[in-house]
């Protein structure tokens, strides 16, 4: 499974609303859980995955980027959620961040998982990519920049 | 009269997928049919884990945890590879690397003499963008032996149940 397989109009949020990292996480999981139909406690157990990896080191990177993740043993497949921040969010980092990338995968597929994330991080090393994400105004623009 | 096959030495490349398994089957069936000797890579990605730790996306600890997932996810598909080709009364040479799938497995081949590779499966081209580009695709692209590109998942089981 490559980065496209996974990337959903329906799992973007451009603008994000909240303004700190911990209500950035919980909103993009809501994304999430809602779009599966997640139970309460699977929600609940994403949300800690993330927060608790977090935790062991932000995942804010250069150029305003930040690649939460977790591994999520009741996943069989992985799945992305892409947000996109107007205002720069404090997330951890030496920077501040505006593009959020929620990467949650299977237990099963240790592969797969690092396959993405580095597909995710080749990606975000083209400037021109960034700046197009960062500027962009909507989901479906989001989504475009990825299948252009 | 005996066929004659323009290859002697086929690998496949295994990166977890189910995509990588039918490919294995594939890869046993052409050497059986082939007399051909089967050779088995599966290259825990140590690059992209080292590029994950630069990018400050992997803290150490988490390196360590994936190494180790990835490698007991090697050796789950070099057993199982091993079990399907014994089933057809074949032998396989397989090997667990470390480093660039691409480049480690360019290396086999040119060390080994392989000549011909069986992919799993390559990317639809869905984007214009190079660093979309996966791992297979680069090994499609670069290979300096015959690739073969293997499809239909459905009909290689059926292939491999009928042998």
């Amino acid at each position: 499974m490559g980065l496209l397989d996974i990337v959903k109009k329906d799992l973007i949020i451009n603008p994000l609303k909240s303004t700190s990292r911990n209500e950035i996480i919980s909103d993009m999981v809501d994304l999430f859980a809602d779009n599966r139909k997640l139970t309460e406690s699977e929600r609940a157990a994403v949300k800690k995955a993330v927060l608790d990896r977090e935790a062991l080191g932000s995942t804010a990177m250069e150029k305003g980027i930040a690649i939460p993740h977790a591994k999520i043993p009741f996943l069989k497949e992985s799945a992305l959620v892409i947000g996109i921040s107007r205002i720069p969010v404090d997330f951890g980092g030496s920077e501040k961040s505006s593009i959020f990338f929620l990467v949650l995968a299977s237990e099963e597929k240790p592969a797969e998982h690092v396959q993405l994330l580095a597909s995710i991080a080749r990606l975000c090393s083209s400037d021109v990519f960034v700046r197009m994400l960062a500027t962009s105004k909507s989901a479906d623009d989001v989504y475009q920049l990825f299948f252009d | 009269m005996e066929a004659k096959f323009p290859f002697r030495k086929v690998l496949v490349y295994l990166d977890g997928s189910e995509g990588s398994m039918s490919a294995a089957m594939y890869a046993i069936l052409l050497a059986k049919s082939s007399s051909s000797q089967l050779h088995a890579l599966y290259c825990v990605n140590t690059k992209a884990l080292g590029d994950l730790v630069k990018a400050r996306i992997f803290v150490s600890q988490e390196k360590n945890e994936y190494l180790a997932d990835l490698n007991k996810d090697a050796h789950r598909h070099i057993r199982h590879i091993e079990k399907l080709a014994a089933s057809k009364d074949l032998t396989v040479s397989s090997v667990i690397v470390e480093g660039s799938p691409n480049a480690e497995v360019s290396r086999y081949i040119k060390e080994n003499k392989i000549d011909l590779l069986v992919l799993g499966s390559v990317n639809m081209i869905r984007s214009r963008r190079e660093e979309l580009t996966s791992e297979t695709d680069r090994m499609l692209r670069t290979s300096t032996c015959p690739v073969l590109v293997c499809r239909d998942d459905d009909a290689v089981w059926q292939m491999f149940e009928e042998l």
